[in-house]
């Protein structure tokens, strides 16, 4: 359990977006569903911060909610990307790459000088 | 920003609707661990197996819940809640604290708000009529050059003329306050009416709508609208008022109206219960509003125009003409405002000064509990609290303090302006002044209630910020320096603003002292001034004269009434006529002129001013169509020294104005007025105009005023304007001086004892801090002596810094603000040293004494207790 990657909010956060911006609208279940299926079971989720992080994201106006029924016939909420949220993945995507191609690039140094 | 801002927003309605909130998220919840388990039960597992499992992957549902809850933002609402607790528990514990604290501060608070009130009321707030801003009193000014003065009271005729030929106002109305109305309501007089003719146009033209009835028109005769106040006292309020009848004077009036509850007349002091509109013809002021496209330079030259042609078409001469002058009215026309502006503004600075101390003595005494707490708090650190948490503690505790406070102030504020209200020299208190805490006060009142509170916050908030975990191990804290160096800062600071209030109050608490010792030059006692306004009672020059033998007459038949003397101008007014005469042998300078009063034949007699040489004038010098002066001892010295004035022509004048007689220097113009060179012209036989009469009585006022207000008042019923005793008038006159030394004298023993409070804090504080380090000293041998003042020493030297600081912003104050206060001020200079040293030696006095008790601890420690403790 503690080899899978524990996840910082803000990349939650974007998983969450990046989620509903390829399948549309979700419940809780389902986004942490797609998110352990995508990563291949590499992120725990303790499927609950999921929660956390959608109200965030629904403060800043990122996403919508509304109330629907779910597959096993129970009433449930699911989620939408807004417009805004849209921009803000494409921000998150770039800002985020460029973040992981620095840190690449340093972890990689470390390993060189030693 | 736009994200905070909408986050904000978001949290805020999630923390009104909590339970539904909740409620959702539960049902939300339970959705998803029903699919876990569904999904567990797809897997082949069991059903049990399947919800713990399902339990796993969600994590506990409890700490989910509270999470959600936190980032919705309820959780500020419970730390807040929780916070506010705590502090109440706090504040419950140390009563002593808590009680100085919140008292002090309503009454910094109170004090502050009830200055706001009075002068939002006297200087800031417009009158509630159609456009006050370009409302104008209209007034002219007799007389030559340089002596010119200015009278706002126009004849029936002259308003009239006005209306009918005026080029610059798009309205124009006059107003007159009835001397002691008799007014009766069914049968039944009313005990103290206070009434006001005012024009028919009045209400109408000043925009002011009546809010039960109608406003008068032009064609209506006899009318009255009731003020609110005396609607609701008299009629509870009942809309039934409207026409019925009211006498005044005898005469019948219609009510009509009501007027609005915050409409109190153009003069904000005049306060009328009731206003008629008639025909009848009345002296009145004047209320004009300048057009549109008028500038108020040509509303002055068109006033002038005005008043150059009625004059023209009145035959009177051209020195006759007057000066029109117009005066802003959109505040109200008010005889405190020219007056109590520098006293209200100068008192102000004194209260800001005192809620200061209050500030900085409740940080200090909220320092000296943090020092104390601070192991509490570092455990609270070491528990995982966050510091923002220690800070808003205080922040919480703080507030709640000023919550209260200023709730308390509130109260203050109201008694504060009904204490300042009677001490104004007027009969009665305005309604346009009582504090009516509408919401500029309320809005100043919590502004500063919060201002405080952050200012006193802040510091122990400051340090609570440093808690660190290193405070858990030593015992004696690890911030105790610096704290304790804040502590010192904020001492020297209450020390300095001490010296600051003492000072202010000690100018102005002598001054009055100054002001009471003042000799007349006359006997004040037993002598009562009767103002009327021949003038504008009709009387022209050549029947004034004959006016003045009929009052003389009358009143003298008085029983009690002594003698009975004329001035032309009333006196201890301020307004004597100057005069100037050629004096034989004597180069005047080009301006040199000196007071002078016209005055009836038995002034003298009747003032009790003591002839020195010579003698006084008879009756028989005004028969004699001569010109005889008396002049005063100090005219005498100046202008004939070492020589006899007497006999002594003056002027060119054939026959001259002989000098008759020398008398005791008099202050007759004002408590303020030195008296000096000064000179009596006998009052001509057919005077132009008499505004006052001096009556020396013997026995109680109470019995002869109201005869003679009845002799008076069957002359003309217009005459009279009022009747006052001269300790009254000299008690009136100083009546500001009065306000202000009792007012600054009540903060600054305040400010004092705040800062004494504070002194005797951080002293008690120090000993207890050190109790163990004393012991071991006193073990080791030292003297109780040098045990004392090492323990104070830190004390005293932020004492001594305060006091150095103190007296430097004292004088620099009083330097800059002497402009501002100079004419507050009466025989002694704003920058008075022996005032500063009287404060200074006050203030030593006080610590000296607040620190007996602490010192007397320092020397009682047993060294070997002390010790042990540790």
């Amino acid at each position: 359990m503690h080899s899978k990657l524990d996840i910082l909010q803000g990349t939650l956060d974007l998983m969450v977006l990046r989620t509903l911006a390829t399948l549309g609208a979700l419940h809780g279940y389902g986004i942490a569903r797609r998110i352990e299926h995508v990563s291949g079971d590499h992120v725990i989720l303790n499927q609950g911060t999921i929660y956390t992080s959608l109200v965030r994201l629904e403060q800043r106006g990122w996403i919508r909610s509304k109330w629907g029924v779910s597959e096993n016939n129970r009433r449930a909420r699911f989620y939408n990307i807004t417009k805004a949220g849209d921009k803000q993945l494409v921000a998150e995507t770039e800002n985020w790459e460029r973040l992981a191609a620095v840190m690449g690039r340093v972890l990689a140094d470390e390993g060189r000088t030693r | 920003m736009r994200h905070s801002i909408r986050t904000i927003a978001a949290r805020a309605w999630a923390l009104l609707h909590r339970d539904r909130l909740d409620r959702e998220f539960d049902e939300e919840l339970t959705t998803h661990l029903e699919l876990l388990i569904d999904e567990g039960r797809r897997g082949g597992l069991s059903g049990e197996e399947a919800r713990r499992q399902a339990l796993r992957k969600l994590g506990q549902p409890n700490s989910i819940r509270e999470r959600h809850r936190e980032q919705r933002g309820s959780r500020v609402l419970d730390v807040l809640t929780q916070d506010a607790s705590y502090a109440v528990r706090m504040l419950r514990k140390s009563p002593g604290f808590t009680a100085i604290a919140t008292l002090s501060l309503a009454l910094g608070i109170g004090a502050n708000t009830a200055l706001f009130s009075l002068i939002d009321s006297l200087l800031l707030r417009s009158l509630p009529v159609r456009d006050p801003d370009r409302l104008v009193q209209l007034r002219y000014g007799a007389g030559p050059a340089g002596f010119k003065k200015f009278s706002p009271f126009f004849s029936q005729a002259q308003f009239d003329y006005f209306t009918d030929h005026n080029q610059v106002f798009s309205e124009i109305v006059g107003f007159s306050s009835l001397d002691r109305p008799l007014v009766t309501i069914d049968g039944a007089t009313e005990p103290d009416p206070r009434v006001d003719q005012v024009s028919r146009n009045y209400f109408r033209d000043l925009g002011v709508t009546p809010i039960a009835g109608r406003a008068p028109e032009v064609a209506d005769d006899a009318v009255a609208i009731l003020s609110y106040r005396f609607w609701q006292d008299r009629f509870g309020g009942r809309p039934e008022v409207l026409g019925r009848t009211v006498t005044i004077d005898r005469q019948p009036f219609v009510i009509i109206g009501v007027a609005p509850r915050r409409f109190f007349g153009v003069a904000l002091e005049s306060d009328a219960a009731i206003w008629i509109a008639t025909r009848a013809p009345m002296a009145q002021q004047v209320i004009a509003r300048i057009k549109p496209d008028v500038s108020p330079t040509q509303a002055q030259a068109g006033a002038q125009v005005m008043l150059n042609q009625l004059a023209e078409e009145q035959g009177e001469s051209a020195d006759r003409v007057g000066q029109a002058e117009l005066v802003p009215a959109g505040k109200g026309l008010s005889q405190l405002r020219s007056q109590y502006e520098r006293p209200l503004l100068a008192l102000t600075a004194l209260v800001v000064v005192l809620l200061l101390i209050t500030c900085t003595n409740i940080g200090n005494l909220f320092m000296v509990r943090h020092a104390a707490r601070k192991r509490e708090l570092a455990v609270r650190v070491a528990l995982g609290a966050h510091r923002s948490r220690l800070v808003l503690q205080y922040l919480v505790e703080s507030v709640i303090l000023a919550a209260i406070g200023g709730t308390l102030g509130w109260l203050f504020a109201r008694w504060g302006v009904a204490i300042l209200l009677s001490m104004l020299p007027l009969p009665f208190v305005p309604s346009a002044l009582i504090f009516n805490g509408d919401w500029r006060v309320v809005v100043f009142a919590v502004a500063t209630s919060l201002l405080s509170a952050l200012l006193f916050g802040l510091m122990p908030a400051w340090r609570a910020g440093e808690i660190n975990l290193g405070m858990l191990r030593s015992s004696e804290g690890g911030g105790v320096p610096r704290a304790k160096r804040l502590s010192g800062v904020l001492i020297a600071c209450q020390v300095g603003l001490s010296v600051l209030l003492l000072v202010g109050a000690g100018l102005f608490v002598q001054t009055l002292r100054n002001l009471s010792d003042v000799d007349f030059g006359f006997n004040p006692d037993g002598l009562l001034q009767i103002s009327m306004d021949t003038r504008a009672s009709g009387y022209r020059q050549g029947q004034v004269g004959g006016v003045y033998n009929q009052l003389l007459t009358r009143l003298s038949g008085i029983p009690g009434v002594r003698s009975v003397t004329a001035v032309r101008n009333p006196l201890m007014r301020g307004m004597m006529s100057r005069s100037r005469y050629e004096i034989p042998g004597v180069e005047l300078a080009a301006d040199e002129a000196w007071d002078a009063a016209q005055v009836g034949s038995s002034f003298f007699d009747t003032m009790g001013i003591p002839l020195v040489s010579g003698r006084t004038f008879t009756d028989a010098d005004a028969e004699r169509s001569q010109f005889p002066v008396v002049i005063s001892e100090s005219f005498a010295k100046r202008y004939f020294p070492g020589k006899t004035p007497i006999g002594v022509q003056l002027g060119r004048r054939q026959p001259g104005s002989e000098i008759i007689g020398v008398v005791r220097d008099a202050r007759l113009s004002g408590v303020r007025v030195p008296s000096g060179v000064f000179m009596y012209n006998l009052l001509e036989k057919e005077p132009d105009r008499i505004n006052a009469l001096e009556v020396r009585f013997s026995g109680d006022p109470a019995a002869i005023v109201p005869a003679i207000r009845d002799e008076i008042r069957q002359v003309h019923p217009r005459l009279l304007l009022a009747v006052t005793t001269m300790r009254r008038h000299i008690d009136d006159s100083i009546a500001k001086e009065r306000m202000v030394a009792a007012t600054s004298t009540f903060f600054s023993v305040l400010g004092l004892l705040l800062a004494s409070i504070g002194v005797f804090g951080v002293a008690s504080y120090a000993v207890t801090q050190r109790t163990n380090e004393l012991g071991i000293r006193l073990a080791l041998g030292a003297s109780r002596g040098s045990v004392i003042l090492e323990s104070l020493r830190g004390t005293l030297v932020m004492f001594i810094v305060g006091l150095a600081g103190g007296i430097v912003a004292a004088v620099a104050a009083v330097r800059m603000t002497s402009a501002l206060i100079s004419d507050l001020l009466f025989g002694l200079r704003a920058t008075d040293a022996a005032n500063v040293v009287a404060a200074v030696a006050l203030l030593i006095l006080v610590t000296v004494l607040a620190c007996v008790l602490p010192a007397r601890r320092a020397t009682r420690i047993d060294p070997l207790a002390a010790i042990r403790c540790e």
